[in-house]
This record gives C-alpha cells, structure tokens and sequence, in this order.
C-alpha cells in the first residue's frame, strides 16, 4: 500500500523542516517531550518500543486465536500506542506513515472485533508492524538529517517568513495531517484542519492564482470546502480520503509552478 | 448616517491636511522616506488569511530597517486573539502588536482593554469614516453584487439589499462563506433579526448554492446566475487575467450590502517602536502595493481604489463599527434555525 523510497522520505523530510512545518500544534496526543530534539540518542529507546508494540499485538492475536475476541481486549491497543515516545517522534516527522500506523491499529482492532479469520487478522497485523517498520525507519532517516543540521532541533520556527510558494508547501502538510487524524478517528479535527488550512493559508494565495487560472482555484474551493470535508465524515476508507488529497496536492503543485511565475515577477514594496 | 456624511463633507471641504490634528480631520499618507528607521524588536501576531502579500511587506520592512527584528507568531486570527487575551491574564504581555483579518478578532482584544490609544497624527492618516481610537483598519474589501454583464443590465438590481429577494434574477450565494455570514451580522445589526431572518428564507428558497464565493463569481460569469453576493476582489481579479470576462459589479447603498469590511491592527505594547511600526502599514508604498497587488482598498487618506472600483467617496457603505461584526454566535444560530448552514 504504501511505497515510499528512501530517497522520497529524505526528500520529504528536508521539505517538512526547511519550511517549518514541525510545530507543537501538530501533535494532538499529549506532550512531545524533549526526545524530539535529539532522535539520534533515543533511537535505541524508539526501537525497543516498537519490538515492544509488536510483541503486544502478537499477543493480542494469539489470544483472539486461542480464547476469541473478549479475551483479546482490543481496547488497550490505542492505549499501547499512546503511551510509547515513537508515537510523537513519527507524528512530527511523517505524518503519512503515521496515518498509516493508526490505520493498522484500527485495522487489527477491527478485525478481532467483528470476529474475523486468524487469516484476515493475521494480514491485519502484518500491515501494522510494515507500517511500525517504515515509520521507524523514517524517524532514523530524520535523526541522521537533525545530526547534519539539516533540520531544526528547535520545533517552533514562528518567526520564518512563508513565501506564497512555502505556503503551498505548508498547505500540503496540512492535507496529510488531516488524513491522519482521519485515521485517527478524529473526523471533526481533520475537517477542521482542512478548513483552517483554506481559510488560514489558502485563501491568501488564490488572490494571485485567479488572475492566471480562474478553474483552478474555483476546483481547489471546491475540493477544500465540499470533496475532501465529505470525504472525512463518511465511511470513506483512508485510502479513498489519500485519493481526494492527492488530487488537491497535483492542484497545489500546478499552483506552486503559477506562483513561482508571479513572484518572480512581483514588484517591491518600497 | 450622520457620522459619515460629517466626515465625508470635512474631506470634500478639503481641510489642510497638514493642519493641527484634531479627532476626524485628515492627513495624506506619508511616503516612506519621512518615516523614521525602526530599532529595536517587536512580536507580531499575524493572523493568517492574506498569503504571501503580507509577508512581502513584512519583509520589506525588515530589509528596510536593519537595526530592527521582528518576531511574527502566525496563526488563526480567532486564535491568537484568543492567546493574548490569556496571555494577559496570566500576566504575560508576548505580543507587541496584533494584525488580524478579521475585525470581530480585533474586537475581542480591545475589548479586553488590551489596545493602547493610537497617536492622534497617525490615527488622521486614515480616511475619518475609518478612524478609531485604540486600533486601525488597514485596507478594506467591501461587499459587493458582481452580474452577469449579458443577461442582465446594472439598473435590473436594485440599490436595496432587502428588497433584493423580490427580484426575479437566479441569485448565487455561498452561505458557508466568513465574509458572507459577517455580512449576515451586519444585516442583523442594522435591520434586525425578524428582517434578517425573512431575507434569507426568501433567497434560500430562491438561491443556488456555491462552495465559496470564487464559485459564485465564476457561476455568474458562465451566466448559470445572473446575479451573486461577493467580496469585490474576485471579480477584479477574474477580469486582471479574463479582461472580457461578462461580469460586472453593482452596489447597493446604505445597507449591509455594501458592508466595508477591513483588517487591522492594534497596539498591545505601548512604546514608540511599536507605533512606528504601524506607520509603514499606512505609508503611500504600502497601501498602494496592497491595493494593486491585491485588490485590497487602501484605507491611508489620500490613496486611490484599486483600479475597477468606485472610490469610496462614491460608494455608501453603512455606519457600523466593525468590531460589532464579532457577534457572529446568533448569526450561525439563524442561519441553523432556517437550514441555510
């Protein structure tokens, strides 16, 4: 399902931080805790959490596969999940993976919840522990840039300056954010994310955009107030929610190369 | 009414604008170079909303004051209205100036008593019907009614905005939409909530629905209406790129239809720094760049409409404090009650 190179993540993530998008308002679950400034010194300690996710969830299943479902207590899966400092490692480094680990644990919770196959729990749980294996493979890949100075270890960057095309950038990120509260649950926050990112952001770029392609914007309005909000609060499945938003980010990038164009060309002010 | 016509009649009487100021006479913006170079640092709490344009004229103050920084926390305007409020109840002053899209926001913080009183030199730098004591409109948009240049002739719409239902033009509107229900809050406030709440049953049962208001300007252009509610930039800026587009704007007058609308800015630090900062805003540089960059109409005294928009000695906008727009909570409850939202 997901196939994202290493050269991919590495270029996602010079993305996230040169524009700023790793902010304490992303993380919705509580305290970040220091050990995001310094990933390299807590990898050991991300590692073990995962083995030890694993470990949890295989448990899990072998109950459900000896004893049924109410044996299994799916209910403290979230509960694992929420406890370990990786969760907040992968959240601030790739919020895509993260959707993808909070689809998994759905997955395997809902799974043993409706009482299906040991086979079709069994599929569940591999999805899990690939997207466990990618995620800490990406915040590796993070550690090594925060090492190189690649990246901020300081989180807040409130006093950069976006560019309209930075903008689009942070627009994105926003997208996957949303995506990822929706494989949270949490359809209320991801629409309002969606919301806030055209009232926020978007709304101060299509000023530009309407004078060169008047479709475009009036399809993106669209997209951000009907398409993707409808899409959050049905029973679209995260795959279906990926599609709308990776057909509004081509949009965006067809905005980025208008906005490129217009900056260049921009007067000063003074 | 009075206020205004009194204010306008000042200005076409044409007090000397460098005479003593006194509350409601005017001054021309200045240029730039009569500005003196900020030193120092100040935190900004920029509401998001006006894209890239803003921080282009942050950045030129900046590069134009080397010996100054500027600390900017952006975030939503509502939010961060929300964060100085706290913020001084807790006793901690982070913010030296607040630059919100949204006047209901503005409204909050100085309603708070968190706004400091602005120099009276600077304050009569903005056109009178605009001039407030404690916090500064910096450029407007104004409600307007774009139609379909084809189907329809200017003296087809009516001048009333709540005589507007009776018509049998195709309405566009995006209910949905921030500047449309603070236009909602304006017709409450000036007709009240019995009118208010007719006028929209009526167009809801008329009215086809668009996701925003670009959509409502492109519907009347492509003739599927013949007539929308809008804010004046997007059809200014459809014809910037499509000069041939078939849309037109129409005003109404007096009313919430032409609602000005503005964002703006307060003092939250009271020192000269930061009132010196604000004066960039008003310069003649800023406010023209805004303006024809961004369609934004310039509120400094003294500097012209962007092009394709009335000036506003010709329009007639209502008398209304912006900041009253903040009511919004029985706007939404309305606009519930009767299914528009």
């Amino acid at each position: 399902m997901l196939n994202i190179s290493v050269r991919n993540l590495a270029l996602n993530f010079i993305l996230a931080f040169s524009f700023g998008l790793i902010t304490n308002a992303a993380i919705a679950d509580g305290e970040v805790g220091d050990h995001v400034n310094d990933l390299q010194r807590h990898l050991s300690i991300y590692e073990e959490e995962v083995n030890w996710l694993i470990d949890r969830v295989n448990e899990m299943v072998n109950t459900y596969d000896t004893q049924g479902s109410e044996a299994a207590g799916t209910e403290a899966l979230i509960e694992y999940w929420e406890t370990v400092d990786f969760h907040a490692a992968i959240e601030l480094n790739y919020i895509q993976i993260y959707a993808s680990i909070w689809q998994g644990l759905y997955g395997v919770k809902s799974a043993i919840d409706s009482q299906a196959t040991i086979t079709n729990v069994t599929e569940e749980k591999g999805n899990l522990e690939k997207a466990l294996w990618q995620a800490l493979g990406a915040v590796k890949l993070a550690a090594r840039y925060q090492q190189e100075g690649l990246i901020e270890s300081e989180l807040i960057t409130e006093s950069n300056i976006l560019s309209p095309t930075e903008t689009v950038d942070e627009i994105k990120a926003s997208l996957d954010r949303s995506a990822a509260k929706f494989a949270e649950r949490l359809p209320d926050e991801a629409v309002d994310i969606v919301l806030n990112a055209y009232l926020e952001l978007f709304e101060g770029l299509e000023g530009d955009l309407i004078a060169q392609n008047a479709d475009l914007v009036e399809d993106l309005e669209k997209d951000f107030n009907v398409n993707l909000p409808q899409a959050l609060q049905s029973n679209s499945s995260l795959e279906q929610v990926r599609s709308v938003v990776d057909l509004m980010k081509g949009k965006l990038d067809q905005s980025r190369s208008i906005l490129e164009i217009i900056e260049s060309n921009r007067r000063d002010v003074f | 009414m009075l206020r205004r016509s009194a204010t306008k009649l000042l200005v076409t009487c044409g007090i000397s604008p460098w005479s003593t100021f006194v509350a409601g006479q005017v001054q021309p913006a200045v240029t730039v170079d009569n500005l003196p170079n900020l030193e120092g640092e100040l935190t900004l709490y920029l509401g998001r909303g006006e894209g890239g344009l803003y921080e282009n004229v942050l950045k030129a103050i900046g590069d134009r004051n080397p010996d100054f920084k500027l600390n900017i926390r952006r975030g939503p305007t509502a939010a961060l209205a929300n964060a100085i409020v706290a913020e001084s109840r807790a006793g901690i002053y982070q913010a030296d100036l607040f630059w919100a899209v949204d006047t209901g926001a503005i409204g909050l913080v100085a309603g708070q008593g968190l706004a400091h009183s602005l120099p009276a030199d600077l304050v009569s730098q903005v056109r009178p019907e605009f001039q407030y004591k404690n916090w500064l409109p910096v450029t407007g948009r104004v409600r307007t009614i774009p139609f379909n240049n084809q189907n329809v002739t200017i003296d087809q719409i009516t001048s009333d905005i709540m005589s507007l239902p009776e018509t049998s033009l195709r309405i566009g509107w995006a209910p949905e939409y921030a500047s449309f229900q603070s236009f909602i809050t304006a017709m409450r406030i000036l007709e009240g909530e019995r009118a208010t709440k007719d006028w929209l049953e009526k167009i809801n049962r008329k009215a086809k629905k668009y996701a925003g208001e670009l959509g409502v300007v492109m519907g009347v252009e492509r003739g599927e209406v013949d007539i929308g509610f809008a804010n004046h930039y997007y059809t200014l800026r459809l014809k910037s790129g499509k000069p041939d587009a078939q849309v037109d704007l129409a005003f109404t007058q007096g009313d919430a239809g032409c609602l000005v609308n503005a964002s703006g800015i307060l003092a939250i630090n009271e020192n000269e720094t930061t009132v010196n900062f604000i004066r960039y805003l008003f310069t003649k540089e800023v406010q023209t760049y805004l303006s024809e960059e961004a369609f934004e109409i310039p509120l400094a005294y003294g500097v012209a409409a962007p092009p394709g928009l009335p000036s506003l000695e010709d329009l007639s906008p209502p008398e209304l404090d912006l900041t009253k727009l903040a009511d919004l909570r029985p706007t939404l409850d309305l606009m519930r009650e009767i299914r528009v939202l």
